[in-house]
């Protein structure tokens, strides 16, 4: 390109307009500042559709289909599962990534670099809330990916092979959400991860169970070695397993299409790769718009979730020798755990999920009916809800409401003062329990009024918008013992050894800023016999505690402010 | 394609669509900004938040180890171990051994390693190495938690009057000097303990705040008078492993050594031959020459003949047996 000549003939606008056409022509692979306008402005494409350049020329278009059927391309279609789930290990490996620049996977280290990255870290909270958020919707969706698709009767010919490695991703997202889980190396992550290996050593018979334990453990029990090896594992070799198979089943996607409606082709055929002229969706504008708009859309949702609604749970440090009260395993292992509390552990936690992950697998090549209209595959489709709903009944067996409770003293405690996380206690925090003597009896169930308290986020509360989501003005001394009068009659309607029981909570000053707080419950068993129960916990000024799931406590926002002044 | 009922809900326009996609980026920014504006006290209120934690912490772990020895609340326990809820201990005690680190340093050290002398101490029991690299049942990061707990102590210790203090100036050969300003209120009562422990643990050329104290001689002690059996019985650090106000019962034996609240009851039942009068004696001067099952040899001091005199040693039998 002569510049000099180009500027006598052209004038020197012109000239340089062109040279900017130029750049962007090259940036965008072959679309022209024109053609762009054209694409914004919702116009039809020339012919021949100058759109398709980028696709050809391309590394990352490639692998794009350049059009899609019409019906496919509907939201309400695929709820556009499998996109978001590929995007959610994007996200999930930027997030790690973040992590893994202040942790190093030793017991001596872990969990002081997770307080660091905490305490320490510009967005150490955020990014740490984020990827631990990310990772409990990446198996969700994975999950919705499949049900949706088995629902639609997707995974029939020609896509059995596709249906197969998406069973392998779901098996993969699992055990990379659980890898992770024992990574910050605190109870919560020791005893659920204990818990899930435990499983391995059922493995029959006796010595593969052994050596499959010792191979994912390291030593008998979780160590050094074991946190290494679940290290290796989350960062580098199930992200490269997914990453293989996440492309076999993306090319199979694309190969074979995107399965249509069931209604707007005949049983047994597949038109999905046949799209007529006029029901092509081009990928450039349309999809791309749509696709990235609702990436964005879903990148604020997390965002604005961790930040004021998700805080990943943190609790005190390993300890090999105490098992907190009600271990459990993730929400996703919860049917798991269900299962191994009503049969034997080499059934429950090995026979039954491989024979279940293999019938799932085969799901495509066992099921004769070439229909996939809702109409003809109503056994299909009934038995899939059922299998759904004894997932969630199991799911729920595997929580601590089921046949793992302690005597009723203990629950009442660990209601209101967990022994790890918050309770309701934690989350008034220091401040809202005033010293002295209480005894639940002056409380009664029956009295329990809201009664209005301080709203501690004066900040927040000047937005009307937020100031509604606010938490519950009812969290305060009072209502903590009316909880406690409550829990203690709930159950001794249910226990019958669990008679006349009233509750004591002393509340003393044990050093500067630091309470003891002393709960006694005094019952009486069936025969009359006088039993009690007691246990203390200390509580300091500073320490926040936040639950899992819940608005946020941005208290030290307004108490920083009054230090200030 | 069939018409559905949520149809409407679809965005066509793709300008309306980049529009959207435009706020819900602004959005992310925007969330991300109000983050960046609350980092600085967040990330304060974080180091707070563990800081307290680890005092939690820390505070169970003093309850259930060592509130027997150094008291509940940290205030010591007279013979067994010193105070720690002290202004002393916070403002002088590492002058005074020459410990050249700091404060929390010298926590830490004492937790880990223990102190394991048991040569010109007044305090009963040893303390036990506590780290588990020495043996102990504490891994490092609980003796941390500990260590911020008694730490925490700190500014309700120096804000002490003298009198408020409850550390204990006896024997400690090296807190020879108060480390109190004379003006100060209670000053006088500190003193006055001081010189009378001293004196009553017999320690020689002892000087507290300018009150020169000598070693009475065996004449000088012969000239005073035998000491009081219940003053001795703190003193010569009884109390520490012997409790009074409990009986020794099968169901409740003492920890370190038998209770003696019903002594009178029991003791001429417990070496056929010697009467109670006789026992009790006898487990004074020579306690290793009958142990009581369930307890070891040696713990208890053996030279008590030689710290008390015949008369005295009489009338703390005879004390003993009449309460």
């Amino acid at each position: 390109m002569a510049v000099q000549p180009d500027m006598e003939k052209k004038g020197f606008l012109q000239t340089v307009g062109d040279a900017a056409g130029d750049v962007f022509t090259r940036i965008t692979a072959g679309i022209s500042p024109g053609e762009f306008r054209r694409m914004l402005r919702g116009e039809a494409p020339g012919r021949p559709n100058p759109r398709l350049k980028p696709h050809s020329d391309t590394f990352l278009l490639h692998i794009k289909p350049t059009y899609y059927h019409e019906s496919v391309t509907r939201f309400t279609h695929t709820f556009r599962l499998g996109l978001l789930s590929t995007y959610i290990f994007l996200f999930e490996v930027i997030t790690g990534i973040y992590l893994m620049i202040w942790y190093a996977p030793s017991p001596d280290r872990a969990y002081a670099d997770m307080l660091y990255l905490l305490s320490n870290v510009p967005f150490g909270q955020f990014m740490r809330d984020m990827h631990r958020l990310g990772a409990e919707l990446m198996v969700a969706l994975v999950t919705l990916h499949m049900v949706r698709t088995y629902l639609t009767g997707s995974y029939k010919p020609p896509r059995q092979f596709t249906w197969f490695t998406g069973v392998i991703l779901l098996v993969v997202t699992l055990f990379l959400s659980f890898s992770g889980y024992l990574l910050p190396w605190d109870q919560l992550a020791f005893w659920a991860v204990t818990i899930g290996t435990s499983m391995a050593e059922a493995v029959p018979p006796a010595v593969v169970g052994e050596t499959v334990n010792l191979l994912a453990r390291g030593a008998p029990d979780i160590g050094a070695n074991g946190l290494l090896r679940f290290y290796l594992l989350h960062v580098l070799f199930l992200p490269l397993v997914l990453f293989l198979f996440f492309f076999v089943h993306y090319y199979k996607v694309v190969h074979y299409g995107i399965s249509l409606p069931a209604n707007e082709e005949e049983v047994g055929q597949d038109t999905a790769n046949k799209i007529p002229a006029d029901r092509r969706v081009y990928f450039l504008p349309d999809v791309l718009i749509d696709e990235t708009v609702f990436l964005l859309a879903f990148t604020a949702f997390t965002v604005v979730a961790s930040t004021f609604f998700f805080t990943a749970p943190l609790e005190s440090i390993a300890n090999p020798q105490v098992t907190p009260l009600h271990t459990v395993a993730p929400w996703y292992f919860y049917w798991l755990q269900g299962m191994l509390k009503i049969a034997d552990k080499t059934i429950a936690g090995v026979v039954l999920p491989g024979v279940l992950l293999v019938l799932l697998m085969a799901i495509p090549y066992l099921d004769p009916n070439p229909s996939r209209r809702a109409k003809d595959r109503r056994v299909a489709i009934i038995s899939g809800i059922v299998a759904g709903v004894i997932m969630i009944i199991l799911s729920w067996m595997g929580t601590p409401q089921y046949a793992a409770q302690a005597a009723p003293a203990v629950e009442v405690v660990q209601e209101l003062m967990p022994e790890e996380g918050a309770g309701l206690v934690r989350e008034i925090g220091y401040s809202e329990v005033p010293l002295g003597v209480y005894d639940s009896r002056e409380h009664p169930s029956e009295l329990f009024e809201p009664v209005n308290c301080p709203i501690p986020v004066q900040i927040w509360s000047r937005i009307p918008v937020i100031s509604v989501m606010l938490p519950r003005c009812e969290e305060n001394m009072h209502d903590v013992l009316h909880e406690f009068e409550t829990s203690i009659q709930a159950w001794q309607k249910s226990d019958p050894d669990f008679n006349n029981a009233y509750g004591i909570l002393t509340v003393t000053q044990e050093q500067a800023q630091l309470k003891r707080l002393n709960w006694q419950v005094f019952w009486q068993d069936s025969t009359g016999l006088d039993s009690s129960f007691e246990r203390h916990f200390f509580l300091h000024e500073n320490s926040l505690y936040w639950e899992e799931y819940g608005f946020k406590d941005f208290s030290f926002l307004t108490e920083s402010e009054e230090a200030e002044q | 394609m069939q018409k559905r009922w949520y149809d409407f809900l679809y965005v066509k326009s793709p300008i309306v669509k980049i529009g959207l996609g435009t706020l819900a980026i602004l959005l992310t920014l925007g969330v991300i900004a109000l983050q960046l504006l609350m980092e600085e006290p967040r990330m304060e209120a974080q180091t707070a938040s563990w800081e307290g934690r680890s005092i939690e912490i820390g505070a169970d772990l003093f309850a259930n180890n060592c509130a027997s020895c150094h008291g509940i609340e940290g205030k010591g326990l007279q013979g067994v171990a010193p105070a720690l809820d002290s202004r002393y201990f916070f403002s002088q005690r590492l002058n005074d051994v020459g410990f050249t680190g700091t404060q929390d340093q010298y926590i830490a050290l004492t937790l880990h390693a223990g102190r394991p002398s048991k040569v010109d101490t007044q305090w009963a029991n040893v303390m036990a190495t506590w780290g588990s690299e020495f043996g102990g049942p504490l891994r490092a990061d609980q003796i941390d938690h500990l260590v911020s707990f008694v730490m925490n102590w700190e500014e309700t210790a120096l804000a002490q009057t003298p009198e408020e203090d409850p550390w204990q100036f006896f024997q400690d050969a090296l807190s020879k000097q108060l480390p109190y300003d004379p003006s100060e209120p209670g000053y006088q009562t500190k003193l006055d303990q001081a010189v009378a422990a001293a004196e009553a643990a017999g320690v020689s050329n002892y000087s507290i705040g300018g009150v020169e104290v000598q070693a009475p001689t065996a004449d000088e002690a012969a000239d005073a008078g035998p000491r009081d059996p219940e003053e001795l019985f703190t003193t010569m650090a009884c109390i520490g492993c012997h409790n009074l106000d409990q009986d020794q019962t099968p169901d409740n034996r003492g920890i370190t050594a038998p209770n003696l609240g019903n002594l009178a009851e029991v003791a001429g039942d417990m070496v056929p031959g010697q009467d109670a009068a006789t026992y009790v004696y006898n487990s004074i001067v020579a306690p290793n020459d009958y142990i009581v099952e369930g307890y070891l040899p040696g713990v208890m001091t053996q030279n008590f003949a030689e710290q008390m005199s015949e008369e005295e040693i009489q009338a703390m039998v005879e004390w003993l047996l009449s309460r």
